[in-house]
């Protein structure tokens, strides 16, 4: 009689902090479960506390992977973007989040592991292994990216110049971009206030775009940067 | 009935507890600081106990709702380590299945029986609920008309649910008997003391090895010293474990000594063919929590027969 195939789960002897830290995250029930409820109380949080409200959800093509990226002006964003997702996509569902300031101490990476769903970029020493790293999500159908170009949140609620990874992930490729602008959130919680002020929201989503005919070089990927710059700029006003 | 929470017996327990404790941690100490010894490990295990007893003691003092509970929720958590390193986990479907099973187990075992209203915990249902688990499980493949890889699917889940839901699920069933504290505390005591017990027999005398395939570090000596220990257990304890006469005492010391070894030996088999060490990483220095309640898995459905049948638990 042959043996069994047992493949226990890629984090099996990782301690509970580590399995939250490691990307891709193996799947956890329980972590499932937690999300799904927190982002429950998130939907109602949003609408009652910020009013907000989405423009152009039916543009979003669910039917397949695409990266979502909008102006960065607080931390209410990645939380709204999620927010404007059918419930049952954000378990697929990922913002890309700095390495270096959500995956420092444990309870940020449980935060951001748990409740966000982020995936951590290194955007100081290793951005090019997690552009691969955003590339190969992407490779899975329904799996959905949410970046911030601008690389940081804004410090004067002025849009700032779009980084060109997002470029580089798109070039010569059929990846679907959905440029989104968020507004409100700079009002509502800037950097360095200590709580989100009841100030309106509101997510306006663009017509999704490709860049299969730019060239996958620098110039091309600062090229659809500026472009996307230009669409998000455009949604904004 | 909830009085049985706040008796004599858990005072003792509590006692014993506390003296074990201290005595443990000052050995330690000792060793690791005025012997300069390497007790890292023993050090380790020491501190995952001073996490572990307040829980299992707080949820025991906190009465028969929350034993139930947190013997439930372990027992979740257990299942997830087995279905983790098994690969089980991948089929959410089935996982899911053996997750409401658990459930269920906690709620019947809460609840009062629809036609008795009188008595504490459905036990009928409890014995009953393998069957429409196991009957739920083999469902699965039929709904998704799949073949490939799914005995495996299904026999991995009737062990998780049988074996570690509800063998286990007897000692929170246990909370719904009489002399609930008293049994459950005695189980709780006993069983890692055998483990124990096995250790350091093992260590001093140990020659001949138990089971080289599938435990190298067991050996026969070990196993007698622990079967000794575990038959003096219930007279030790006799405080806890009222209506016991010689037979039920001489029955429960057997179970203590032989079980808790079985189910050691049992977790390890499967851990061997898996090709793991520990079933998880949750409790310092014991590894995951089926590690630590593989024992008891095996010996508290024995306990809890033999004493319904002998003495009662109502």
């Amino acid at each position: 009689m042959e043996s069994w195939d047992y493949r226990p789960t890629a984090d099996f002897d990782k301690s509970p902090i580590e399995k939250l830290r490691m990307f891709p995250r193996q799947p956890d029930m329980l972590v499932y479960a937690l999300r799904f409820v927190v982002h429950l109380w998130l939907r109602v949080y949003l609408r009652v506390w910020h009013r907000y409200r989405v423009i152009g959800r039916e543009r979003l093509p669910l039917d397949r992977p695409f990266v979502m990226v909008a102006n960065h002006a607080s931390h209410l964003d990645a939380l709204s973007l999620l927010s404007a997702l059918p419930l049952k996509r954000i378990q697929k569902s990922y913002p890309a989040a700095a390495k270096d300031y959500f995956f420092t101490s444990m309870p940020k990476i449980a935060f951001s592991a748990v409740v966000v769903n982020a995936m951590p970029f290194d955007r100081k020493e290793n951005p090019r292994d997690s552009l691969a790293l955003c590339r190969q999500l992407l490779e899975t159908p329904q799996h959905i990216l949410i970046l911030f170009p601008e690389g940081t949140r804004t410090a004067d609620g002025a849009l700032a110049t779009f980084k060109p990874g997002i470029g580089f992930l798109t070039a010569g490729t059929n990846l679907t971009v959905v440029p989104c602008h968020l507004d409100g959130a700079f009002r509502a919680w800037p950097k360095g206030a200590f709580i989100p002020r009841p100030r309106k929201l509101t997510l306006r989503i663009g017509e999704p775009m490709t860049f299969a005919s730019f060239n996958p070089d620098k110039e091309g990927a600062k090229a659809i940067a500026a472009r996307l710059e230009e669409v998000v700029r455009g949604l904004a006003s | 009935m909830n009085a049985m929470f706040g008796s004599e017996t858990i005072r003792i327990f509590l006692v014993i507890a506390g003296g074990v404790l201290l005595f443990a941690g000052t050995a330690i100490a000792i060793l690791k600081w005025v012997l300069k010894k390497n007790a890292d490990h023993a050090w380790h295990a020491f501190r995952g106990w001073l996490v572990m007893i307040p829980l299992v003691v707080g949820a025991i003092l906190l009465g028969r709702v929350a034993t139930i509970v947190f013997f439930g929720i372990v027992a979740l958590v257990g299942f997830t380590e087995f279905a983790r390193a098994t690969g089980l986990y991948r089929d959410w479907l089935v996982t899911g299945l053996v997750y409401a099973g658990i459930v269920g187990l906690a709620i019947v075992t809460l609840i009062s029986p629809p036609d008795d209203p009188a008595k504490i915990g459905w036990y009928g249902m409890f014995m009953a609920l393998p069957v429409y688990v196991v009957a739920g499980v083999l469902l699965a493949p039929i709904l998704r008309d799949r073949t490939k890889g799914q005995l495996q699917v299904v026999a991995l889940a009737m062990v998780g649910f049988v074996y570690i839901g509800w063998m286990f699920g007897h000692l929170a069933f246990l909370a719904d008997g009489r002399n609930a504290a008293g049994y459950i505390l005695f189980l709780l005591f006993s069983v890692p003391l055998c483990d124990v017990a096995a250790f350091t027999f093992g260590k001093m005398f140990g020659r001949h090895r138990m089971r080289p395939n599938i435990s190298p570090n067991k050996t026969w000596e070990g196993s007698f010293g622990a079967f000794a220990v575990g038959m003096a257990l219930p007279w030790v304890f006799r405080f806890a474990l009222p209506g016991f006469g010689t037979r039920e005492l001489l029955l429960a010391g057997v179970i203590v000594g032989l079980g808790s070894q079985l189910g050691d030996l049992s977790i390890s088999v499967i851990k061997r063919d898996i090709g793991i060490k520990d079933m998880g990483t949750l409790i310092e220095g014991h590894g995951g929590v089926l590690d630590r309640i593989d024992s008891l898995i095996y010996v508290a459905p024995l306990f809890f027969h033999m004493t319904r049948f002998f003495v009662g638990l109502e």
